[in-house]
């Protein structure tokens, strides 16, 4: 380690030049990690560098999730329930619920004790991978419904139950620590929230589909993130 | 002062973690010693403002954590290692930096040349487009104390830094301690009296929540003439003051 006064490899200063700080310079314009176009327009969306970093390196913390979505997607563009139903309707809420579940929190990030230290809220850190997880979804989904065939309108319709059924895995993930907890707690109610779907409307896509399901799905989702709120306090993520 | 704490607690359920403490520090190199759960990760947390207290009074860099926008300004203005550092592994040692610097808030025109100088002192910059998950335990430390000393803090918190250093890092690490604590309040929590005594100022010892000594690393060893165990002089009065402590 060297003393701060010297940084840099050779700092001995020859002819006015401090070989130091010219090395340094070399270093920093060598290593540093360029910007994309995607992270310099979220920076000035988000008016936070911090943040627009945390957005574009979500997909890289949750590459294995990235990857089972693209192959869950994929085959639920092949797949369909029914006519004009594909299966992404139905798998599209449960991969963003896995993806959540392991974005960020005390025991799931392990680097969140050091995040909760910075002057970027880290409840803010969480909504912005919430927001990664949730785009990278959306667009994957789309794709994968286009693909299809399927009517792009309805589409949308898993969106307010991917919100839900998200907002039930972070809280379970939590809650329990564990994202392991939380992805199969997204999982199991959205099994169990399909198959009541199916029994009430006789359609297999009825819980996506059917409008009236709406504002509960809207509760749940707050019912949840007021559960996440008190359960990632920092006091109580830290014993 | 850039930290100044009044009867200070902090409990977890039932356990009293941190007992009525009380300090001031101005710039220097303070060790903070004692065993296995007495308090000094707890402390730490609390001064890096990511445990509010049960009760008492912290105010740091003159200013009241308890509130969001000074508990803001201090955490810019703050360097964090905490014993458990936790890192992305897909990351390479300048991004994990960058990454902090930038949750630091740091000006992004800034970060890169901070970024460079933070990975020299640590002596990485061989290492420096290098995958967290390619290296060892003493490296990933080097890399927590450079995202920490990244924003040139006024307040460095330091949990257990040289785990896992080599003796060579460790005798580097403790120069740079001093370096840095001409200007800043480094705090550095430690297990290993021989830190203490070659790079602080000035050190305190916990027992179950409770600060039992204070004092410089001199009068510390004279606690152990003629008492307590240990090889090194300050080993023994480290445990005279523990023995002292607990009887």
């Amino acid at each position: 380690m060297i003393s701060p006064n010297e940084p840099g490899r050779p700092a001995s200063a020859q002819d006015g030049v401090d070989l130091g700080r010219v090395w340094t310079s070399v270093a920093a314009q060598v290593w540093r990690r360029r910007p994309g176009r995607i992270e310099r327009t979220a920076a000035r969306l988000l008016r936070s560098p911090g943040l627009a970093r945390a957005l574009v390196t979500t997909p890289s913390l949750l590459l294995p999730w990235l990857i089972s979505t693209v192959v869950v997607f994929g085959a639920g563009a092949l797949i369909s329930t029914g006519p004009g139903q594909p299966l992404v309707w139905l798998v599209a809420p449960a991969a963003a619920a896995v993806g959540i579940a392991f974005a960020y929190g005390p025991g799931i990030d392990s680097a969140w004790e050091l995040s909760s230290s910075c002057a970027v809220s880290h409840w803010m850190v969480l909504l912005t991978r919430a927001v990664a997880v949730f785009a990278l979804n959306s667009v994957l989904g789309l794709l994968a419904s286009a693909a299809s065939g399927a009517a792009m309108t309805l589409t949308f319709g898993w969106l307010l139950p991917m919100a839900a059924i998200s907002s039930l895995a972070l809280a379970a993930a939590v809650a329990a620590r564990s994202a392991v907890v939380g992805a199969g707690a997204g999982l199991a109610a959205w099994v169990i929230t399909v198959l009541a779907g199916q029994s009430a409307s006789g359609q297999f896509t009825g819980s996506v589909t059917n409008a009236h399901a709406y504002p509960p799905y809207l509760a749940a989702a707050a019912c949840c993130a007021a559960v996440v709120a008190y359960a990632a306090r920092p006091e109580r993520g830290l014993q | 002062m850039n930290v100044a704490l009044t009867e200070i607690h902090r409990s977890f359920g039932k356990n009293e973690a941190v007992d009525g403490v009380s300090l001031e520090l101005g710039p220097g190199v303070f060790g903070l010693l004692g065993p296995n759960g007495a308090g000094k990760t707890s402390l730490l947390r609390m001064l890096a403002t990511v445990l509010p207290p049960s009760s008492g009074d912290i105010r740091l860099l003159d200013r009241d954590p308890g509130r969001p926008t000074a508990r803001r300004e201090i955490r810019r203005r703050l360097g964090y290692l905490p014993q458990s550092l936790g890192y992305y592994p897909s990351f390479t040692v300048v991004e994990f930096i960058e990454y902090f610097a930038l949750l630091k808030e740091m000006p992004s025109a800034a970060v890169p040349k901070a970024v460079a100088v933070a990975v020299e002192r640590v002596d990485l910059g061989a290492k420096a487009k290098a995958k967290l998950r390619t290296l060892s335990g003493g490296m990933l430390r080097r890399v927590g104390i450079a995202q920490a000393i990244v924003n040139d803090p006024d307040l460095l918190l330091l949990d257990e830094p040289t785990a896992g250093l080599d003796p060579e890092q460790r005798v580097q690490f403790r120069a740079l301690l001093r370096t840095l604590g001409e200007t800043a309040t480094v705090i550095v929590s430690t297990h290993l009296v021989e830190d203490v005594g070659t790079a602080c100022s000035e050190v305190a010892l916990m027992s179950a929540g409770k600060i039992v000594f204070r004092g410089t690393p001199d009068e510390l060893t004279a606690r152990g003439a003629g008492h307590g165990v240990g090889d090194a002089p300050l080993e023994r009065g480290y445990s005279a003051v523990l023995s002292a402590a607990r009887s």
